[in-house]
């Protein structure tokens, strides 16, 4: 049981991260490493579930499309 | 890409895709939750809320093997392809039925519980190390967060922002998922009392994914060795291999160099490939360097045009350069070295047809 809630709640603090994540990559990253994404705001929402999910990769692609541009995709 | 993103792109095709898929849905949950129980054993009959359990289970387990066979049935036959063309709808709504498939799980058999129904669910089995009741629930959770994550990158934003191995990688998740959701089903529901017909469309289903991808293994790698043999004996005939198809960008060209002078420059345009020598006939600018428009090709020196089919100037200039001809075997890109007199026309290989 203790270990099934510690699981639980590690999960609530991985989603919750992933909020945050998703809250700075949708209004500071994504304009900055994803062009057409430029001016285009009605999908970004849809995005949301996604980042919360693998918000790790996220982090890591976003810092790796700042340093090498789009060398990196 | 510089297309702006939207939300869904939608036409006339997807619209009558998901139509027909939802309507399927529908229609497949029906008859479960309504028509099917008329035949049910009397002696044994099944809960409301069992009953739609196992409808949304079974649902999602059909599609998941319908998305999995789509793949394999496309590259077997080209009929199967408008199936492929909007199989990300198929996904995100499987993955919504499995979701509802839970939510009854958890409201049914966890809800009544002092106890979390999310905690009660993770620990009331924990018998990990045997197999007959063994805990299956928790390989339905791994696959249905793998469906989640699945449906939660279909956007084509994902591709562009993962990048193509990255993307791709993640959603081959997809056989994890199924392997999963297999587990799952034989663990748990066909462990209950015998079903010989949810027995037999498991087994079938397991038998159809497996048996499509071993033929489509099979059939690629018989056609790759034809493709070797091919090149192979192209080879033999003195043609060179000059590179593969995805090395060329669209209306650009690679420069192949056959001796000290002699350079050739293969132009990808229009979906077709040609090859002209890499000397303009003014200056001997480096047409290789030049940018395809409208089928021709414009030095980048001095602005002179060749048709890339024939390696002439448009009317009413009279330059004429060598052409090459070229075969495409698979995506690789071979070379007869010979030049072609000036302004002989070659037929442009149309990469769709090769490829």
């Amino acid at each position: 049981m203790q270990s099934a809630a510690l699981l639980l709640e590690l999960g609530r603090w991985y989603l919750m991260a992933g909020g945050v994540v998703a809250a700075a990559f949708l209004v500071f990253g994504i304009d900055r490493v994803e062009p057409s994404a430029r001016g285009s705001y009605a999908f970004r929402p849809l995005l949301i579930p996604g980042i919360c999910l693998i918000w790790p990769l996220v982090l890591y692609r976003w810092f790796t499309l700042e340093k090498h541009g789009e060398d990196a995709r | 890409m510089s297309v702006q993103y939207t939300p869904v792109i939608w036409n006339r095709n997807k619209i009558f895709y998901d139509a027909v898929l939802l309507i399927a849905v529908a229609l497949y949950l029906y008859i479960y939750i309504r028509v099917a129980p008329g035949y049910e054993d009397v002696t044994k009959p099944i809960d409301g809320a069992i009953l739609r359990m196992r409808a949304f289970g079974s649902c999602a387990f059909l599609m998941l093997t319908v998305i999995l066979c789509i793949g394999p049935l496309a590259r077997l036959d080209r009929r199967f392809l408008p199936l492929l063309y909007n199989r990300r709808h198929f996904g995100v709504m499987t993955a919504g039925i499995a979701a509802v498939h839970a939510n009854y799980v958890l409201t049914w058999y966890y809800n009544f519980s002092p106890t979390d129904k999310y905690v009660a669910l993770l620990s009331s089995n924990t018998n990990y190390g045997q197999v007959l009741g063994f805990p299956f629930e928790t390989l339905g959770i791994a696959a249905l967060l793998i469906l989640f994550v699945l449906a939660a990158t279909s956007h084509d934003f994902w591709l562009s922002f993962l990048g193509a191995p990255i993307w791709k990688a993640l959603h081959m998740f997809i056989y994890a998922a199924y392997a999963c959701v297999v587990l799952h089903v034989a663990l748990g529901a066909l462990q209950g009392a015998g079903d010989p017909i949810f027995t037999s469309v498991v087994a079938a289903s397991v038998v159809l994914v497996s048996g499509l991808h071993f033929a489509t293994g099979r059939m690629e790698a018989r056609r790759d060795r034809g493709e070797e043999t091919a090149k192979a004996s192209l080879q033999e005939k003195g043609w060179l291999v000059a590179g593969e198809l995805d090395e060329i960008d669209d209306d650009c060209a690679k420069v192949v160099t056959l001796s000290d002078d002699e350079r050739v420059a293969i132009f990808k345009y229009d979906g077709k490939l040609s090859a002209i020598t890499n000397a303009c006939a003014h200056q001997n600018g480096p047409l290789g360097e030049g940018k395809v428009l409208w089928g021709c090709i414009t030095c980048p020196w001095h602005g002179y045009q060749y048709n890339l089919s024939d390696g002439r100037a448009p009317a009413p200039f009279t330059e004429k350069i060598s052409t090459y001809k070229l075969k495409l075997i698979g995506s690789t890109i071979l070379l007869d070295p010979n030049a072609l007199p000036p302004g002989t026309h070659v037929d442009p290989v149309e990469i769709g047809e090769a490829a």
